[in-house]
């Protein structure tokens, strides 16, 4: 779309070749990340667990181009990132990229069905057309009668539900998850993640989930751990089903 | 692929409901700024428009002369100052350019008739100079008062129908003349003539003037010394001519005004009061703009972390500048139709209160105020609707810019 097509079906979902992040802080150098290398194939469901500090985060930014690396080469669909310019990224983020957040970060002054159609409005889609979208969206994630709600007159199971529906009503081909139940109880928790489950078999979307809930990493297709800025070790805990969506 | 900008509105809308006093207080300083403009603009120009008609109804080739000393209001010590009589006008009259001289006499007065008794102008002069004296003077109904009949006179419109009174005066009325409050000299007059709506020119306001002859004002007043002369050239190029001859003839015993350039020194100091008006106006403009400015300010520190999930949803750093400065823009839509519709209001009060002639009475008499009507053009609307939109664009641009530029995710942390 928009000269962000993948050159190759085949090509993986994400790949980084050696990348580092420094920091500066006064004349300080914090390395972040120092040198990560890895494949995410498409429909790959992966967790990603560490201490804090040992550079999740900055990898998930640094995946779902929001923040440059310092050095390396990090590919999303077949597409390097260095070549892109900022509108480009940002496009590239409306089309491929979902963020789903510990904190929820949905915008308080909106609704939630609002809050669902932000991605659509920065792409022009016509008000019909995305309310439809949106409203089906909250209706996966069990919230149909709640769209008129703000975020403050909803549970954070909810609040959370929403910033999913908002996630996905874009149809990702990534999905990147920053703690996305460290701020939700286990019932929620176990909700949440069966609606991931669900939409990874479904839709083959990938997903990316930095975690430190062991049930959220136990149902992931492979368990990268981090450690001071490098991968420590990656571990394939299951099979990826052969995918059969649309 | 790109947002609707109906899309950007509504948001914009939304962010500035979100903060409502917040809004409100910056929206009110773009209205005060631009209504204080268009009032000033407005007043002034239909001063300009005011003054222009009084020079119309003069004529550019009028000059008046009356006595320096009586024209600084000192008219009781007479006997030193200059006392204008039959034999100045025939002096004047045999300047070169001059085509006639119109002895008056003029003093305020009470008319009084029926119940009505009304504070007014007296003029004493020759009837049948009076449509030379005030161009597109007519009469309402009646003739002129015959020169030769002492008890003739002719009224201007608000002395026969005032306003909120009952009595009208009606042709062939008797009414009676008292001067300065007194009842001892009280003269009884017969309403020949009653004039139009005329309005002011210079030095008085003709609908409150009541005009008799030359020889009832002669007596009536006591005395045979003229209150002032009107001096007719025979162009309007020569009234520099005459006022200089007349001037080195009778030095500083005379003064000689020259309607044009006494009217437009009145708009100069009209028009430097505008300036200085308009400059305030303009500072509070100023003032708004800082506000919208500070208040976008302080809104794109607050909403760092919305800009942080913006630019994760994947909107251009060109969208949400375009998402700011729209708040502004809408802010400068709302405060410049506020200010406009304020302005057309405040255009009616200052319009009120400017000094329109005032200050320029002859002998013994102050002048009343008259109302100004404010000029509304369409491109002054225009401008009043548009001014404000550019100002608060201006004021948001750089707040907007930086919320375009700022690093995702340091946003997306900020508590």
């Amino acid at each position: 779309m928009v000269g962000l097509e993948s050159p190759s079906p085949a090509s993986p979902a994400v790949q980084t070749i050696d990348i580092t992040k420094i920091y500066r802080v006064g004349h300080i150098d914090y390395p972040a990340l120092r040198g990560v290398s890895v494949k995410i194939a498409k429909g790959e469901l992966v967790s990603i667990v560490g201490p804090s500090g040992s550079g999740k985060s900055t990898f998930l930014n640094i995946v779902g181009a929001l923040d440059p690396p310092t050095s390396g080469r990090v590919i999303i669909d077949g597409i390097d990132l260095r070549k892109l310019s900022e509108d480009r990224l940002a496009l590239l983020r409306n089309l491929k990229i979902g963020f789903v957040y510990q904190s929820f970060n949905l915008i308080q002054r909106l609704t939630s069905i609002e809050n669902v159609e932000m991605p659509l409005i920065a792409r022009g889609i016509p008000e019909q057309i995305r309310k439809s979208r949106s409203l089906k969206m909250l209706r996966a994630v069990g919230l149909e009668q709640k769209g008129n709600k703000r975020p403050t007159e909803l549970s954070g199971g909810e609040q959370q539900r929403v910033s999913i529906a908002r996630a996905l009503v874009t149809r990702p081909a990534l999905v990147l998850g920053d703690e996305p139940t460290g701020n939700v109880d286990s019932k929620t928790t176990r909700e949440v993640l069966r609606y991931i489950v669900q939409v990874n078999k479904t839709l083959g979307t990938t997903f990316v989930l930095v975690t430190h809930n062991p049930d959220v990493a136990n149902m992931t297709h492979r368990l990268i751990t981090f450690k001071d800025g490098l991968i420590e070790k990656e571990q394939y805990l299951q099979r990826i089903d052969s995918y059969t969506g649309s | 692929m790109e947002m609707r900008t109906h899309d950007i509105f509504r948001l914009a809308f939304k962010a500035l409901r979100d903060r409502k006093l917040r809004s409100f207080l910056t929206i009110l300083g773009i209205m005060i700024g631009s209504a204080v403009i268009l009032a000033l603009i407005a007043s002034s120009s239909g001063l300009s428009v005011g003054i222009q008609a009084q020079v119309e109804k003069i004529g550019a080739n009028t000059l008046t002369v009356s006595s320096a000393r009586q024209f600084f209001g000192g008219g009781s010590s007479g006997t030193q100052s200059y006392q204008l009589s039959q034999q100045d006008v025939n002096t004047i009259k045999s300047f070169q350019g001059v085509s006639d001289v119109i002895p008056y006499y003029s003093q305020r007065a009470t008319i009084s008739y029926g119940s009505n008794s009304i504070q007014g102008e007296l003029i004493g002069v020759d009837a049948s100079a009076l449509f030379t004296m005030y161009k597109g003077l007519s009469l309402y109904s009646g003739g002129l008062p015959d020169s030769y009949d002492p008890s003739a006179a002719a009224v201007g419109y608000s002395i026969a129908f005032p306003t909120g009174s009952t009595d009208q005066l009606t042709l062939n009325q008797m009414v009676s003349i008292a001067l300065g409050g007194s009842t001892s000299s009280s003269l009884t007059f017969l309403v020949k003539g009653i004039f139009s709506e005329y309005g002011r020119v210079l030095f008085s306001n003709i609908d409150e003037t009541i005009f008799i002859s030359l020889q009832s004002a002669q007596i009536l007043l006591k005395t045979q010394y003229f209150s002032g002369l009107y001096v007719m050239t025979e162009t309007p190029e020569d009234v520099t001519s005459v006022q200089q001859e007349i001037e080195s003839y009778y030095g500083d015993q005379v003064r000689v005004m020259n309607a044009g350039s006494m009217l437009s020194s009145v708009e100069s100091i009209t028009s430097q009061m505008t300036v200085f008006l308009g400059s305030i106006g303009g500072v509070s403009l100023f003032v708004a703009a800082v506000g919208i400015t500070n208040t976008m300010f302080v809104s794109v520190m607050e909403r760092t972390r919305e800009i942080g999930i913006l630019k994760a949803l994947g909107y251009r750093p060109r969208q949400i500048m375009g998402m700011f400065l729209s708040e502004a823009v809408l802010s400068g839509i709302i405060g410049g139709v506020g200010g406009t519709m304020l302005g057309y209001v405040l255009s009616f009060i200052i319009g009120g209160a400017l000094p329109m002639s005032g200050g320029f009475g002859p002998p013994g008499r102050t002048t009343s105020t008259t109302t100004l009507t404010p000029v509304f053009t369409p491109e002054l609307i225009v401008f009043s609707l548009l001014f404000p939109i550019g100002i608060a664009v201006l004021a948001g641009l750089y707040p907007a810019w930086r919320a375009a530029r700022m690093n995702a995710v340091v946003a997306l942390k900020y508590e």
